[in-house]
């Protein structure tokens, strides 16, 4: 999908140190439950035996693919693809905490909310993107391993970056019927040989597509509806009536 | 173990035993409730107000976001160059040790036995005056001198001393035995200087004798070496151990633990044997040059193989790689040193090769022997009286004992063993701030021990650690970003710690602390400030600089000309960098940097290696939810080889056992390490049931340690415990 902006991250795989500051950070900037993370480093452990040893961190997080399986299952509309940053966002809004969209990426970035009842993932901090800051993984990286920025623009640090890596590799997600074409550039590195895996070998992996599967959208998606609009109408009640005790408090 | 596990149930039945008192569970305030709502001013209107770190030693600059009375984000201050814009995980998840559902927010005086929790909520006022009382009723039985006062390197430590000082007690214990003495002994002995500043931007080769800089982290430093190894700078490592920083290097020498020194001694050996110094600059500035390939005749790289099991013919391309680099070879004086009594002899020969190198030259040298930390920007402070001659010997055995060990750094562990001795006098109370020698200390039996014998045990801290757990009195200080403390000057700047939000509870700064005690014991002179603020204005006062000025960007430039001195001129006896040392000789030691054998651990045993994770600071952070989320579990790493003799697999519980204590601990089983060490983390193990995350978690590496102490630098050696291992 082609979109005004095409922000994604190059990530200098070479430089990180597995400090976790970037762990930290996206979790206090995102308001990331404990039980959860947004983002990862993955540790491709010690490689080798004694002393010839080595091992490499990847850095990693959502891909913000130009082809997300994750907005094709989407009941809600929730999950898009943002036409002016390409940033894969969620509108929590209008979320409904199916999590269709955990079972549907390939890279399990995604996570439910239990307490919020919605599904959350890296936004790139668009919030800080927008008044000019970097994501808050690339602003304190210890070792200069994660960069963040358009790649339609040459001139962004991640183009430039990009421009004169050693080596390049993606995570690209590729079947037949989907190809993801993630927007993160791992360069740089010395042991991500052709086959890339994170997490033990378990990611990528295929989209699972309850829907299409089973064959119940055609009867799911009204349904969804349905309940959503029930639950609206149900908490718009209680806000009205909140609201008008609320006052009535407040008069007193 | 000396720790039982106590179920959620006992906890609570602690509790309800204790009628009218608190226990731990019930000292905890709800962070959101307790959050004060006293706004602080928004200096700048954009929702940042600068300030600086604690979440370790290195003090980086810190912006810290409050939204309506409460810290939501802290970013490095791209303004100071510790931080350059970037905080690691500690000072990442800083606003979680604030924000701690464990913090103590108010003064509390023990109900219970000792360590048993038990605590009444006191005034400010009734906390203060208990402990005057009992620090005056000291004094007068057995002199200001039965007082220990110890805490760990901070900003407000100026007025800490005054306390130690104005009372008239010689007995300070810092940290620094633990640490670093080592390190700052043999540059001060060698240079002059205490810990000379790395300079990367001209680096091409370095080699470090086990600094973990990637996980020991100081931001710009660490930062700094990852830039310069993408440049192309060759790193060469030693350590028994393949860390994260192993994982960068270049070369990696997994050496035999305590012979670092041979390593380095025949490096010096091929470098000055074959003439590949920096001749000139040798015989000008350094004192003992023209005998040196003479003292340093018998270290050959053939003698060093035998010793370090690294191949001579490693170890004489190693000497010439680092000698074709010149100056712009760093060997790193490295940090904590204490790992071996001949650690001063290490540090010794890493100032040597740094010496016959140039690396001290300008420009383009990668050694500045000026402290980072030395400046001239002549700050004031409040005027105050000198203070009390004190005769009496100090516990620590500085300088009767240990004649070279500089007075400020002192012996630590000796001065435990003095309270526990009761020689040369017994002490009879301690006053810890910001410091937890329960956990610090080596052999911690012998710590609760000394503990148990003091009239008084008062703690300043934020939260309850183990040191507090055991005390008589609490004193609650309020979080680095809740307080003010004196200004810290780097690069000629002047930065400012200030509050970004109200203190919460009846917590107070050490500032004040330190005062309303001082006023109380009849100290009020050294104390000559009324409030935080005023202080600060104080120290601005000789430079006409705003403190609102400074409160709103953060630092101050004073433009204060810096000097370029015209001649190299070293701050020791002769003026020049001494390789040789009258000093050294005069006190009955090897002038020359020397071979001291290191002992070996006997067949079954093995060496116990601590060393750093990037995601804690010592003592203090395990219990930090944020940096308990993202650790590694504190598993003791254990070679293949030796694991599997002992049918041992990761996950599994391990008794490790040494000659003073055991611990049980889970398995990882790792190549990451020579066969014949163990390694754990430490900073575990806490006793305290206050901390709830920490209590515990993991096992305690100074349950295990022996205490050996250097006679020279007064080091304590961590890595000469020896320890056996067996499948719990």
């Amino acid at each position: 999908m082609a979109t005004k902006k095409r922000y994604g991250f190059v990530i200098n795989v070479s430089r990180c140190i597995d400090c976790r500051a970037c762990l930290v950070a996206c979790s206090v900037e995102n308001n990331v439950p404990m039980n959860h993370t947004r983002i990862w480093v993955h540790d491709l452990g010690v490689q080798g035996q004694f002393p010839i040893l080595q091992r490499e961190f990847i850095p990693w997080n959502c891909m913000h693919c130009e082809h997300p399986p994750c907005t094709e299952v989407c009941v809600s509309g929730a999950t898009y693809k943002d036409p002016d940053t390409g940033l894969v966002l969620v509108d929590q809004q209008a979320c409904i905490g199916c999590g269709f969209c955990v079972d549907a990426c390939p890279y399990d970035v995604r996570y439910l909310d239990e307490k919020r009842g919605v599904v959350d993932k890296c936004n790139a901090c668009l919030q800080r993107v927008e008044v000019g800051m970097q994501p808050a993984c690339v602003a304190t990286c210890v070792g200069g391993s994660r960069m963040f920025g358009d790649l339609n623009d040459p001139n962004s640090e991640a183009s430039i970056a990009l421009k004169n890596a050693t080596n390049i590799q993606r995570l690209d997600y590729e079947n037949g019927k989907v190809d993801t074409d993630p927007n993160i550039y791992f360069i740089n590195s010395e042991a991500l040989g052709e086959e890339v895996v994170l997490q033990s070998g378990i990611l990528p992996r295929p989209p699972q597509y309850h829907l299409e599967e089973v064959g119940w959208k055609k009867v799911l998606v009204p349904a969804v509806f349905a309940a959503i609009g029930a639950s609206f109408l149900v908490q718009a009640t209680f806000f009205t009536k909140q609201l008008l005790e609320g006052e009535k408090e407040f008069e007193e | 173990m000396l720790e039982t596990k106590i179920s959620r149930r006992d906890f609570l039945k602690l509790g309800g035993a204790a009628f009218g008192a608190l226990t731990a569970s019930q000292l905890v305030a709800p962070p959101v409730a307790q959050a004060a709502r006293r706004f602080i001013d928004d200096p700048n209107g954009d929702g940042y107000i600068p300030t600086m770190c604690e979440m370790c030693v290195w003090r980086c600059g810190v912006k810290a976001k409050v939204d309506e009375g409460r810290i939501v984000k802290l970013d490095g201050n791209p303004d100071h160059p510790h931080s350059r814009g970037k905080l690691c995980a500690r000072g990442q998840s800083g606003l979680m040790n604030t924000y701690d559902p464990d913090r103590v927010l108010t003064p509390l005086i023990r109900v219970g036995k000792r360590g048993e929790g038990k605590f009444r909520r006191v005034s400010w006022d009734e906390a203060l005056d208990f402990t005057a009382e009992k620090m005056l009723q000291i004094k007068e039985k057995y002199g200001p001198e039965a007082m220990v006062f110890s805490s760990t390197h901070n900003l407000s430590q100026v007025q800490f001393e005054n306390l130690l000082n104005g009372f008239g007690s010689p007995n300070y214990g810092t940290q620094r035995s633990l640490c670093f003495n080592a390190m700052i002994t043999a540059f001060s002995l060698t240079y002059g200087v205490e810990e000379p500043a790395r300079n990367y931007e001209d680096v091409q080769f370095m080699l470090l004798t086990g600094r973990n800089m990637m996980e020991a982290i100081s931001t710009s430093e660490t930062s700094l070496m990852v830039d310069a190894i993408a440049r192309g700078a060759k790193l060469v490592y030693l350590d028994p151990r393949f860390t994260k920083t192993a994982s960068k290097s270049a070369e990696w020498i997994p050496i035999r633990p305590g012979t670092d020194s041979a390593f380095l001694l025949a490096m010096i050996n091929v470098i000055v044997s074959n003439e590949l110094g920096d001749c000139e600059f040798v015989k000008q500035y350094v004192v003992g040059c023209d005998d040196l390939p003479e003292a340093m005749k018998e270290y050959t790289p053939e003698w060093a193989e035998s010793i370090t099991g690294v191949p001579a013919a490693t170890i004489d391309r190693i000497a010439r790689e680092y000698a074709a680099a010149g100056k712009h070879a760093l060997a790193h004086p490295g940090w904590r040193t204490s790992n071996f009594i001949n650690s001063f002899q290490t540090e010794r020969a890493i100032a040597t090769l740094n010496a016959i190198s140039g690396a001290v030259l300008r420009p383009g040298g990668c050694l500045d022997t000026e402290s980072p930390e030395a400046s001239s920007v002549p700050l004031g402070k409040p005027p105050q009286p000198p203070y009390p001659r004190i005769s009496a010997l100090r516990l620590d055995g500085v300088p009767w004992k240990y004649p070279l060990v500089p007075l400020k750094l002192g012996v630590f562990q000796e001065l435990r063993d003095a309270v526990l001795s009761g020689k040369p006098y017994q002490a009879h109370g301690w006053f810890i701030s910001r410091q937890n020698p329960v956990l610090a200390i080596p052999d911690r039996k012998r710590t609760l021990e000394a503990l148990a014998k003091m009239d008084l045990i008062a703690v300043v801290d934020i939260i309850m650690n183990d040191s507090a757990w055991f005390a008589d009195v609490v004193l609650p200080e309020a979080s680095y970003l809740e307080r003010y403390d004196p200004l810290h000057v780097v690069d000629g700047k002047i930065f400012i710690r200030q509050p970004v939000i109200e203190a919460q509870g009846d917590a107070k700064s050490a500032l004040m602390i330190y005062k309303e005690l001082g006023e109380r014991l009849g100290l009020g002179d050294y104390f000559q400030y009324i409030d935080e603020e005023d202080y600060l204005q104080q120290q601005l006062a000789p430079l006409g600089l705003s403190l609102d000025e400074l409160k709103v960007k953060g630092y101050l430039d004073p433009q204060v000309q810096q000097e370029e001195p015209a001649e190299i001129v070293f701050n020791t006896p002769s003026g020049k960098i001494e390789i040789y040392s009258e000093t050294l000789a005069n006190a009955g030691f090897s002038p020359w940097p020397t071979w001291v054998e290191p002992p070996y651990p006997k067949p079954g045993e093995f060496y116990l290696l601590t060393g750093k994770v990037g995601q804690h600071t010592q003592f203090g952070t395990q219990n930090n939810q944020l940096l308990h989320k993202y650790e590694d579990p504190p598993f003791i790493w254990i070679h293949p080889s030796v694991a599997q003799e002992r049918g041992i697999q990761t996950n599994d519980w391990v008794e490790v056992t040494s000659p003073v204590g055991q611990v049980k601990v889970q398995a990882r089983v790792t190549e990451a390490i020579r066969p014949d060490c163990v390694y754990m983390t430490p900073g575990y193990g806490h006793l305290s049931k206050g901390l709830r995350v920490a209590y515990g978690h993991g096992a305690s590496d100074s349950e295990l340690h022996v205490t050996y102490t250097d006679p020279i630098s007064g080091g304590q050696a961590l890595s000469e415990t020896f320890v056996s291992l067996k499948k719990a």
